[in-house]
């Protein structure tokens, strides 16, 4: 099809096909459930409330980004994410004296080392990948309370720019560093000759291998990914309270991997953007904001998320099946 | 060796319960006392549930991640509905544990969306539920004679809790092996399709698997809180991963169709007794996850590549 003839049905058509609709409908509801709060809710709009919005979806939403990259080349996901952010705050306070950027680095190398094991041993090995995890979860926990003795380490420095520092008032420049990810990502995926292996390895892993893919490879880089985007959200709450335990990130496994699934990645792999992934992430966050600052308790707030990945799926399997 | 060369998993699992057994047996003569074996089969009851019913929605190739969060749910319920009558809070937290499997099952089926994504959404819901129906304060159960009688324990080892699962064990393991909706289950885990084809009830199978599975998770979740005369929002909490792994260690295949009740037991045990003789030896905090994580990893590295360069060196 050339380029003249991709009028505005085409255009229209390709975002409510039926691997896109779920996507696209959480792309718009995300903007309308945003428009009608700014319009309607008090103070929902200000930036201390914007700020806060994006501080939860930057952290969530970067370890659903590299969750992705797992879910896509068809692996399901990995439950290690949460284990491997509580370590890396760790060694990002350890390592705060040196400055943000080394302490930063240094929690990513170790989310870096973190994943390349977990991607040899399913990549290479070719051992069950959410065991693997489990596993993988369970000694990175235990590594992390062996090194920080079981405690909850401090920082000498006071708050950072990484930790409190905004671009402008409302945008924090986590939220920044969460934008660059997903950019640099959905550039990644759609375009590079890597990222193509990836989604064709998701879609279907027999012909990928057969048809000579870097197989082996993907799922190695998927699981680095992964690791790394753990390790980022770990250092990012750990410059922004100062501390660091083993409880932080002790939601993000299954928040990671339920924005990914609202945002309309497919749990089977081969389906779903990264740009859908930081939609699913930010609807979850905006939705939260709403009922919080509407004063609905923590459990409300979970029974809404835990209904809204139902909903978002189920409208998600039945616009598409309509559309067949 | 011959069966270590057929199924390196197999004979894995039952060194590591001997090798466990002893060292910690050398290490404290207190572990194969009655009393260590009755809490042995305590912790076996709750574990045991939940990975039985996480095991046949596996073995018909679906998978059930709301098990450890129906655990606490069905705690609740069971005490807030059974305070003045005990049965009428097991048949509620029951009802409750079928329902949802059933939920479960349908929107897995009708909508075609992966039962992954199915019950996550339900764990969280879940979660959410058990919080709020603890309401922020303790929940207790004042009938202490029921409470008292699910303390008693048979030969000095068995607890009624402990009975009533190797029961279900055992059923299950009958109803698999001997019925032909046991048959069904198999068969449409190992391939829907021609499962399909030859007859089976696919639909009546994988919804029987997930109504099971809740049933089962309340089940557990219902006779802790009798047990224990509380309950709390927090009881689930490792349940899932833990459950899994029991089942994986077990041998049931996430691809399905794999695996059987007896195996799962044999898992259940193996992270029982681990559990159990850490805590009786003292071990710190950073060893017990450790020491998890790597009998895990044994169990996953058995079922990988080097377990299958094993069976060819060994055969």
């Amino acid at each position: 099809m050339s380029a003249a003839t991709l009028s505005r049905t085409s255009v229209f058509g390709a975002l409510f096909a039926p691997a896109r609709v779920q996507a696209t409908v959480i792309q718009i509801a995300t903007v309308v459930m945003f428009l009608v709060a700014c319009a309607f809710i008090e103070n929902f709009a200000s930036a201390s409330n914007i700020s806060s919005i994006l501080y939860s979806a930057s952290t969530v939403g970067i370890a659903a980004l590299g969750l992705a990259s797992v879910t896509i080349s068809g692996n399901l996901f990995a439950l290690s994410l949460g284990s491997t952010a509580a370590f890396a705050s760790i060694v990002y306070i350890a390592a705060s004296g040196w400055g943000v950027l080394p302490a930063l680095a240094a929690s990513l190398a170790l989310g870096l080392v973190f994943g390349l094991l977990q991607g040899l041993v399913v990549g290479w090995l070719r051992c069950n990948a959410i065991i693997s995890t489990i596993a993988a979860g369970s000694l990175i926990a235990g590594l992390a309370t062996w090194v920080s003795d079981g405690r909850t380490v401090l920082a000498e420095s006071g708050p950072s720019w990484l930790g409190s520092g905004t671009l402008m008032p409302g945008v924090p420049w986590q939220a920044v560093l969460f934008l660059l990810i997903v950019i640099v990502g959905e550039v990644l995926m759609q375009r590079t000759r890597a990222g193509w292996e990836l989604r064709l390895r998701g879609t279907n892993p027999d012909a990928a291998e057969l048809a000579g893919l870097r197989v082996t490879r993907m799922v190695v880089l998927s699981y680095v990914l992964a690791g790394a985007g753990a390790a980022i959200p770990g250092a990012l709450i750990a410059a922004q309270s100062g501390t660091g335990n083993l409880r932080v990130g002790a939601d993000l496994d299954f928040s990671a991997i339920a924005a990914m699934l609202v945002g309309g990645v497919a749990i089977g792999g081969g389906r779903g953007r990264i740009i859908d992934v930081a939609s699913g992430t930010l609807f979850l966050a905006v939705l939260t904001n709403i009922l919080l600052v509407n004063n609905f308790a923590y459990e409300v707030q979970l029974m809404v998320k835990g209904l809204a990945v139902l909903l978002a799926v189920m409208a998600g399997a039945l616009l598409a099946r309509k559309k067949r | 060796m011959k069966t270590l060369a057929e199924n390196p998993l197999l004979a894995l699992r039952w060194l590591l319960l001997l090798g466990m057994t002893l060292i910690f047996t050398a290490a404290n003569s207190y572990f194969l006392a009655a009393g260590n074996i009755f809490a042995l089969g305590e912790s076996f009851a709750l574990l045991g549930l939940v990975a039985l019913g996480l095991a046949l929605t596996m073995l018909a190739g679906e998978f059930d991640l709301s098990g450890g969060a129906m655990v606490s749910v069905a705690g609740l319920i069971m005490l807030k509905c059974g305070a003045d009558n005990a049965l009428l809070g097991l048949l509620a937290a029951l009802a409750f544990g079928g329902l949802v499997g059933l939920f479960n099952g349908i929107v897995t089926l009708k909508l075609g969306v992966s039962s992954l994504v199915t019950t996550l959404g339900v764990m969280i819901l879940l979660s959410g539920f058990a919080v709020w129906l603890e309401g922020g304060q303790a929940v207790s159960f004042e009938n202490y004679d029921l409470t008292d009688a699910f303390n008693m324990d048979w030969f000095g080892i068995l607890s009624p809790r402990s009975v009533i699962t190797i029961a279900l064990f055992v059923i299950t393991g009958l109803m698999l092996a001997f019925t032909r909706m046991g048959r069904d289950i198999i068969a449409v885990g190992s391939h829907r399709k021609a499962a399909g084809m030859a007859g089976a009830d696919v639909r009546g199978a994988v919804v029987t698997t997930f109504v099971l599975s809740g049933l089962f998770a309340a089940l557990a979740g219902a006779l802790l809180a009798i047990t224990l005369g509380r309950a709390s929002s927090t009881f689930g909490a490792n349940l899932l991963l833990q459950g899994a792994s029991a089942a994986i260690l077990g041998g049931v295949a996430l691809s399905g169709g794999i695996g059987r009740p007896f195996g799962v037991a044999i898992g259940v045990l193996v992270l029982a007794v681990l559990n159990n003789g850490l805590g009786l030896i003292g071990a710190s905090s950073p060893a017990i996850l450790l020491l998890n994580g790597g009998v895990l990893l044994i169990a996953v590295l058995a079922g990988g590549a080097p377990g299958t360069w094993l069976r060819a060196r060994l055969a």
